[in-house]
C-alpha cells in the first residue's frame, strides 16, 4: 500500500532556533494561533525530532548552535524536509560575514525550501511549508546526511562559504 | 453489554473508537479556542503517516516494552468490556503503566527519566482512588465483577455519587490532561516517556493513548448501570468537562497534583465507601 499521500495530511513540525533574533520564531508561533491555525492541516508543533517530519529552522547558524543543528537534523527519521525561515537562515542576512555566524543553515544541512523575509510573514511560512509538503511526498526513506565537504572551505569577503563546495546537494526552491 | 457478539466487536474496534474520540476531542478543543481544527479522522492520518517513517529504535527492549504496553492495555480494556473482575482491570491497567515507566527508565534520555518519574507519581495520585471505587462497587453489589454493576436496578450513580465525583477528579490525571498533565508536559519534558519512540513504535504508544480514552470513558459509562442512555449522557458530559478543564487551566506541579488527589479525591472516595458500606443511600 502506498502511504505517501498521508505524509502531507499530518506533517509534524520541529522548530529549531539556530541563534536567531526570535522574530521569525514569533511568526512561526503565530501560524499555530487562532488566526492562521495550521493545525487544521494536521500540523502539530511536536518539539521532538524523533517524531517530526518538517524542520523549521530560524536564525543564522551561530558557532555554538551548529553542532546541535546537525545533531537534531540527524535524529529525525526519514522522510524529512527542512524549511529555512527568514533571511538570516537562507543566507546569513545582516549577520553575514560576522565572526560568530556561519551564514545560512544550508552550509550544514540540506535545505528544501527557502522562505525569505525579515521576519518572514506567517502567510509566507505556510506557503513554504506547502511547497515542502509537495517535496515530502516525493521523498524516499533513504538516509539523508548533513553536508559533507570534499575540500576545505575558502573565505571570501569575510564569509566562509561552504555552500559552493558541498557534495551531493540538490538546489532548494526559493519561495516568497 | 451482555451480548457476546457486541462485546467482541467492541473489543476489536476499541482502538478505532478511541481514535474517533481523540479526533472529536481535537476538533472540540480547537472550536473552544476559536480555531477551525483538524479533520475528525486526523488521528488515523497520523497513524498512516507514522507507519511510513524510517524505523529508528534506541534499543530493542525499549521498542518491545512499548508494544507490550499497548497489548496489556488492550487486555485491561477487554476485561472491562466483558464485565470481568474490577480489581484485575485496575491491576492490568497498572501493569501497562508500569511497563511504560520501565521503558522510560531504560533509555539514557533525561527527559524520558523525568517523564517516567512523573508517570509513577501520577499512579500514586489516581490508583488509591480507583481501588476504593472498586471496593465501593463491591460493597454495593457484593461482587467484584463489573457485570454485577450493569445488573442492578438502580444505576450506581445514585448509589455512589461521591465515587463518581472522585472519578471525575482523577480522570484528568489518567488522561494526562491539564491541569494534571505533568507526566506528558510537552513544554517541559517533551512528552515524557514517549519521547524516545519514533515511527512505527511510537504508533503503539499513540494508539495506547486512544485505548486509554476508551478505558476512562467506559469507567464513566459504568455509573449508568443498566440504563444505557444515562451512561451515554454521563460520557458526553464528562467529555465536555474534561475538554473545558483542559482548555481553561494551567499545569500544576506534581506536588500540588499529588496533594489535591490525596486530600480531595481520596477522602471523597472514602466517604463514598462509608456511605455504601452502611447503606445510607
Amino acid at each position: 500500500m502506498k502511504l505517501n499521500k498521508y505524509r502531507k495530511k499530518s506533517p509534524w513540525i520541529l522548530h529549531y532556533n539556530a541563534g536567531g533574533c526570535n522574530g521569525c520564531d514569533i511568526e512561526i508561533l503565530a501560524c499555530l494561533g487562532p488566526k492562521y491555525d495550521i493545525e487544521r492541516f494536521g500540523m502539530i508543533n511536536s518539539g521532538n525530532p524523533k517524531q517530526a517530519d518538517i524542520m523549521l529552522v530560524t536564525g543564522p547558524v551561530t558557532k555554538r548552535s551548529r553542532e546541535r543543528l546537525v545533531d537534531i537534523y540527524s535524529q529525525m527519521p526519514e522522510p524529512k524536509v527542512v524549511v529555512a525561515c527568514g533571511s538570516c537562515t537562507c543566507s546569513g542576512g545582516v549577520f553575514r560575514g560576522m565572526y560568530n555566524c556561519e551564514g545560512g543553515v544550508d552550509q550544514y544541512i540540506p535545505v528544501d525550501v527557502y522562505v525569505p523575509g525579515c521576519g518572514c510573514r506567517p502567510e509566507q511560512i505556510i506557503a513554504g511549508v506547502v511547497e515542502a509538503l509537495a517535496k515530502l511526498e516525493q521523498k524516499t526513506k533513504d538516509i539523508e546526511k548533513s553536508i559533507r565537504l570534499d575540500r576545505s572551505p575558502q573565505i571570501n569577503n569575510g564569509q566562509v562559504d561552504r555552500r559552493e563546495i558541498a557534495v551531493g546537494i540538490a538546489p532548494g526552491k526559493v519561495f516568497g | 453489554m451482555n451480548n457476546i457478539v457486541v462485546q467482541i466487536i467492541l473489543i476489536a474496534l476499541a482502538p478505532f473508537i478511541g481514535g474517533l474520540i481523540y479526533g472529536i476531542e481535537r476538533k472540540v478543543k480547537a472550536r473552544m479556542q476559536r480555531r477551525i481544527g483538524p479533520p475528525i479522522l486526523q488521528p488515523f492520518y497520523d497513524f498512516l503517516k507514522l507507519m511510513d517513517k524510517r524505523k529508528m529504535i534506541v534499543h530493542s527492549t525499549h521498542a518491545f516494552l512499548g508494544i507490550i504496553h499497548f497489548i496489556s492495555l488492550w487486555f485491561a480494556l477487554a476485561i472491562l468490556i466483558t464485565g470481568g473482575d474490577f480489581i484485575l482491570v485496575i491491576f492490568l491497567h497498572l501493569l501497562s503503566t508500569a511497563i511504560i515507566i520501565l521503558a522510560g527508565f531504560s533509555t539514557r534520555s533525561i527527559f524520558s527519566h523525568l517523564g517516567a518519574n512523573r508517570t509513577a507519581i501520577s499512579i500514586l495520585a489516581y490508583e488509591p482512588v480507583l481501588v476504593i471505587i472498586a471496593i465501593s462497587a463491591f460493597m454495593l453489589t457484593g461482587s467484584f465483577d463489573i457485570s454485577a454493576l450493569y445488573a442492578g436496578e438502580v444505576p450506581p450513580l445514585f448509589k455512589m455519587p461521591l465515587a463518581f465525583v472522585a472519578l471525575l477528579l482523577i480522570l484528568p490525571v489518567k488522561l494526562k490532561k491539564s491541569p494534571f498533565d505533568v507526566g506528558e508536559a510537552h513544554q517541559e519534558v517533551v512528552g515524557g516517556v514517549e519521547l524516545e519512540y519514533s515511527g512505527i513504535f511510537y504508533e503503539a504508544i499513540y494508539t495506547a493513548k486512544w485505548l486509554d480514552y476508551v478505558f476512562c470513558y467506559l469507567l464513566v459509562f459504568l455509573f449508568g448501570g443498566s440504563n444505557i442512555w444515562l451512561g451515554l449522557t454521563l460520557v458526553v458530559l464528562t467529555f465536555i468537562y474534561i475538554n473545558a478543564l483542559d482548555n481553561s487551566t494551567a499545569r500544576v506541579s506534581y506536588k500540588q497534583m499529588l496533594r489535591f488527589c490525596l486530600w480531595v479525591a481520596l477522602p471523597l472516595a472514602f466517604a463514598n465507601l462509608l456511605l455504601t458500606m452502611f447503606n445510607i443511600l
